[in-house]
């Protein structure tokens, strides 16, 4: 609430600026002297169709991207143009770039960061035509050609949240692209010919260059290996790496990396890429935008379930899943609304992994998790098709859009690769069912019988005896070690139930977890921290007789 | 427990020529599917278990065909394939598949290894040998999924055996027979060999920490990072 009344007011104090920029456009017209005067008339029309308050946002938008005001700039971005957006353009695209380039004495590079807004913005309310497509992946190429092609590193900056965004719409328009592109029985006859003449455009190894490429720029990964061998970054950073746009655009492009060899199938590449990227360190670079904090979990969580190391994943969706809930207060409203439904389907995710796999996850977690998919995971812990079903409904919900990375065979029918990722994580998942099935039978005894077994089951002795086996294997997973490298890890039991077998006896062990007093203590002593230090705060706050501040951490 | 062997690390065969390619944008140039092509000819001719798999260079050969339809070898993806069913690594498999697609896995021979995996993974060894020699007359069509990979049979053993004794103490040896498709006197041999006793018929295994089903009290580890606040509190009044 705070924040917008601040919006509003800063509209009201920059009233001259609006008359600065108007000023200037009428000049540039004036000076244009342009034969065609429908023309003219167009374009003077153009420019007067832009409401007041979006002219002044643009003027402001273009001297604070000229002067470097990062911080003024990040209120700009995060707060004025997504107001805006709202208030004007909730059903159309922004002014023209056209337009708007007579307001910012035709600044070409302001421009193509504009235009890369204005096509966001197009993606994000509106459907994209092929053309805007074309255009879209032509105005990123400008934007990273002047970014990696100039001759010394560019002196423009941005905050953290645009150049993240930039990545992940960049990957996003991709794999949007990619999916419009397989679905031939919507497309036009001249839109087929249309892509079959640009095959180059959004082609995957020209959105893989763009992301090598500035990971190799910035010397990011020499940086990050720098760092956690306890050196110094600065020193390996290079001419480009040293600036931070460069710096956080070679980070953002791991982690963005990371989504496309997800959404091609390949996890263990998604993990590798991640080395040098420290998991689970408070402090690392991806915590600094929220999104991209939510995005590397998502796919780590995701890359671990398809490789059928639930554990892995569990902890993953539980350690974001937790961050999200507790942080959710110190976040601008879009950006939690983003990781909110990111959050949602990482429930979904989670469910299927706690459920294949049981282990104690956090009380908070637990409790949603049960108030949410209680039914669902039951469902999926009595196991048979329905199990099945049941996760297949709770994985398309939440799995990310795969891509094949090639131009479809325009002649023939499209295979979406959906379903083929979908049917090989079932063929490992359907593997884990015996586990629940097993426990819950295996949990009342401390000796029994094969056959007595099998009559329980109605199944085969011999049969039973092979998915014992089955559960054997199913029982030992793969863990990740906390070491640098995620795709390492050690074999560990992921049961309290084990068994052996004696001939047709089944000897039953069952370990018991002790009671976690320390774990207990340590959060309600840092609960009751945290209590004190607002209470401070506020404390100090009224003292001082300063109203109540936004509680952003520095 | 034995350490486990992960099928990230580098294996000690590979050379470094491979390594740099793995781990750098070389892995998308298709000019270098030869080379990896060829490593893979050299893993499949090594029997040993220990050193003859890299499945990061054979996910990066399948990567490549996955960008460049046209150099598809359906017979190298065979071998990929059949490699991963034998690879001590039970994921190992469907990391290779998931590379693949339903145009790809609709090949015969790939149908077959899907079905073979799915009775091993079933730990229905006595359907897999059953389904991978099949009848006589069917012998020679069926032999070749699994063509030239050295070892095969051998790698598979080892991995059933591995199942076998996590899982028993003791077993008849018939079952024993059965599910590694030897005869009596090979295993026979083969307890000798693994310094298991058999007494009538009764194989009695070792025990070790898979098949000794002891039950344990778990007790929690207070990890440093867990403190970290707190202390960090103390130090501030």
């Amino acid at each position: 609430m705070y924040q917008e009344t601040y919006d509003d007011e800063e509209f009201v104090g920059n009233i001259d600026v609006v008359a600065d920029s108007y000023a200037n456009a009428d000049e540039i017209e004036d000076a244009g002297d342009i034969d065609d005067e429908e023309l003219l008339l167009q374009a003077q029309a153009g420019v007067q169709s832009i409401p007041e308050q979006v002219r002044t946002f643009l003027g402001y938008l273009h001297r604070n991207l000229q002067s470097g005001k990062v911080n003024d700039l990040t209120y700009n971005y995060e707060m004025q143009f997504p107001r805006l957006s709202e208030k004007y353009y909730a059903k159309a695209s922004w002014p023209e770039p056209q337009y708007v380039a007579a307001l910012v004495n035709d600044d070409g590079l302001f421009l193509i960061l504009y235009r890369e807004l204005y096509y966001r913005h197009i993606y994000s309310r509106l459907h994209p035509s092929l053309e805007i497509r074309f255009r879209s992946f032509e105005n990123y190429c400008d934007l990273f050609n002047h970014i990696l092609n100039s001759d010394g590193p560019t002196d423009l900056e941005l905050p953290n949240q645009w150049l993240w965004d930039i990545v992940d719409e960049f990957i996003y328009q991709f794999q949007s692209f990619c999916t419009h592109r397989s679905r031939l029985n919507k497309r036009s006859e001249e839109e087929i010919a249309l892509l079959k003449e640009n095959s180059q455009v959004w082609s995957t190894y020209s959105v893989l260059n763009v992301l090598y490429s500035l990971i190799q720029k910035s010397n990011i990964t020499e940086q990050l290996r720098a760092q956690q061998q306890g050196g110094d970054a600065a020193q390996v950073a290079g001419e480009f790496g040293g600036r931070l746009l460069y710096k956080m655009l070679g980070y953002f492009s791991i982690v963005g990396l990371v989504r496309v060899h997800c959404m091609l199938g390949d996890y263990t590449l998604a993990l590798q890429t991640l080395e040098n990227v420290e998991l689970g360190n408070s402090r690392a670079l991806y915590t600094r935008v929220m999104a991209c904090h939510v995005s590397v979990y998502y796919y780590v969580g995701f890359a671990y379930l398809m490789m059928g190391r639930y554990a892995d994943a569990t902890q993953a969706f539980v350690h974001i899943l937790t961050f999200v809930s507790r942080t959710k207060q110190y976040h601008q409203r879009q950006q939690v609304d983003a990781a909110s439904k990111k959050a949602e389907q990482m429930y979904a995710l989670l469910a299927i992994a706690v459920s294949l796999s049981p282990v104690r996850v956090d009380e908070n977690i637990h409790a949603y998790l049960r108030e949410k998919y209680a039914d669902q995971q039951h469902r999926i812990q009595r196991g048979g098709e329905d199990a099945l079903d049941v996760i297949s409904e709770l994985y398309l919900f939440a799995c990310p859009k795969f891509i094949t990375p090639n131009p479809p065979n325009y002649e023939a029918e499209v295979v979406e690769p959906q379903a083929y990722q979908l049917r090989t994580f079932l063929r490992e998942a359907r593997l884990q069912l015996v586990v629940p099935t097993l426990r819950s039978f295996l949990k009342l005894y401390t000796t029994m019988g094969v056959d007595r077994l099998s009559g329980f089951l109605e199944m085969e002795p011999a049969e039973l005896k092979n998915q014992l086996m089955v559960y054997k294997q199913r029982c030992r997973q793969v863990k990740w070690d906390g070491g640098s490298d995620l795709l390492s890890g050690e074999l560990v039991p992921s049961t309290d139930l084990d068994f052996a077998l004696e001939m047709d006896m089944i000897f039953i062990a069952e370990s018991r977890v002790g009671r976690r007093y320390a774990d207990w203590f340590i959060r309600n002593a840092n609960k009751v921290q945290d209590l004190v230090v607002v209470l401070e705060n506020r404390q100090k706050d009224t003292i001082a007789g300063k109203p109540k501040v936004d509680a952003v951490a520095a | 427990m034995s350490a486990v062997a992960s099928s990230f690390v580098r294996p000690s065969t590979r050379p470094d020529e491979i390594h740099r390619l793995l781990t750098d944008v070389e892995r998308y140039n298709p000019s270098n599917t030869v080379l990896l092509e060829d490593y893979l000819a050299r893993q499949c001719a090594n029997p040993d278990p220990q050193s003859n798999h890299d499945l990061m260079a054979n996910l990066a050969l399948l990567k490549l065909y996955q960008f460049n339809p046209e150099m598809v070898d359906t017979d190298v993806i065979r071998r990929i394939l059949a490699k991963a069913l034998i690879s001590a690594i039970p994921g190992d498999f469907n990391l290779c598949l998931y590379l693949l697609s339903d145009e790809i896995c609709s090949d015969p021979s790939i149908t077959k290894l899907l079905a073979l995996r799915e009775s091993l993974e079933r730990a229905q060894f006595a359907k897999f040998w059953r389904d991978m020699y099949g009848t006589l007359e069917e012998e020679d069509e069926d032999a070749s999924v699994v063509d030239g990979i050295a070892g095969f049979d051998n790698g598979l053993r080892r991995l059933i055996l591995a199942e076998i004794t996590a899982t028993y103490q003791t077993i008849p040896a018939p079952s024993v027979q059965e599910m590694v498709n030897l005869d009596e006197e090979a295993v026979v041999r083969l307890a000798r060999e693994n310094g298991w006793t058999v007494r009538e018929g009764v194989i009695s295994l070792p025990l070790k920490t898979e098949n000794e089903a002891k039950a344990l009290v778990i007790n929690e580890n207070v990890g440093f990072e867990q403190l970290t606040k707190m202390l960090s509190a103390a130090n501030d009044v």
